[in-house]
């Protein structure tokens, strides 16, 4: 079954990088813009997996993933990828605080983002056509 | 001397709700903040209570008398938190003011600070189309850090007019390595293009 990810980040040419590389490896993508428009759709239908960004208008980050772990299963186990320029010890202590599975610093290579993602979904790459 | 009065007399209750600040009451402390909106005394009062302040709503009305006071001296430090809340509500606050923070972008953007410069380049997105792309062509043809560029490249993505081209691929030669910059690059310049053909006709 198509995995479905959710990417989260503000910025329009971040979100066309990820989608491109997930579309790719046969993903199904989904997009918001900030915490508050992935709660919205997260309460409207599930994701396999998240790729969040720390820094975004609205709802940043990591009050997103606050947000989400205190809702009820199996909404509040989905796994996310915290995707951020902000490279310090403590972003990275602040965001595994916040419920964040794996933290990865921007730039990011698109065959280092689609191994975390494939580990995260729970196997290999699907489709494999990269 | 009734100017003298008058300031003495609108800066007292100001001081009262600058002190209510502190109060232990969430409720108590968002009040104050609302009623400091109109207060340009009670600026700084608002921009010292955001460091300590962990409710929610009260930073966000704090947040929201700082963008009606146009207090963007009270706003400005907290680009640098370590807190991830408090730089999206300052940056919040300062897109709400544009005018007053125009002054101030061309040092905000070279701060010495990379996170610093790479938010600023987001509050370039409320000028004028060409006075944006005129920033962003001075960041991307002089910045080292990757992710500073690719806010820039976002902006001029959006707002980018034909003359950030050359510097658009000066750029991407530059950062040829990184995966993400010279894919942005190259949407943005194709973006730019269809736009001009567009105005063309």
């Amino acid at each position: 079954m198509t995995k479905r990810v959710l990417i989260i980040d503000d910025a329009n040419l971040v979100r066309m990088y990820y989608r491109d590389a997930l579309q790719r490896a046969g993903y199904e993508t989904a997009e918001a813009m900030n915490g508050l428009e992935a709660l919205e759709y997260l309460l409207a239908q599930p994701a396999d997996l998240l790729i969040v960004d720390v820094n975004m208008p609205t709802m940043d980050g990591l009050t997103f993933l606050r947000a989400l772990r205190r809702q009820a299963l199996p909404l509040a186990a989905t796994p996310a990828l915290v995707t951020s320029t902000e490279a310090a010890q403590v972003d990275i202590n602040a965001a595994r605080a916040a419920g964040a599975n794996f933290y990865l610093v921007k730039p990011i290579a698109q065959d280092l983002f689609l191994r975390y993602v494939a580990l995260l979904c729970g196997g290999a790459p699907q489709g494999a056509s990269r | 001397m009734p100017l003298i009065r008058k300031d003495a007399a609108s800066s007292a209750p100001a001081r009262e709700h600058a002190d209510l600040l502190r109060s232990d009451d969430a409720d108590e402390r968002w009040r104050a903040a609302r009623s400091l909106a109109t207060s340009p005394a009670g600026a700084a009062a608002l921009g010292a209570a955001l460091a300590g302040e962990q409710d929610p709503r009260v930073r966000e009305a704090i947040f929201t008398s700082l963008a009606r006071l146009g207090a963007v001296d009270s706003v400005l430090p907290h680009l640098r938190s370590d807190d991830a809340n408090l730089r999206t509500g300052a940056l919040d606050a300062l897109r709400a003011m544009t005018d007053a923070v125009r002054p101030h972008l061309r040092s905000l953007l070279a701060d010495p600070d990379p996170d610093v410069r790479l938010l600023s380049c987001e509050l370039t997105r409320a000028l004028p189309a060409r006075e944006a792309n005129s920033l962003m062509i001075e960041v991307i043809d002089r910045e080292a850090h990757a992710n500073v560029c690719a806010s820039a490249v976002d902006v001029l993505a959006e707002l980018g007019e034909a003359t950030a081209i050359a510097s658009l691929e000066r750029c991407a030669t530059r950062f040829a390595g990184q995966g993400f910059l010279p894919f942005a690059i190259q949407v943005a310049i194709e973006r730019i293009k269809a736009q001009q053909e567009a105005t063309d006709g």
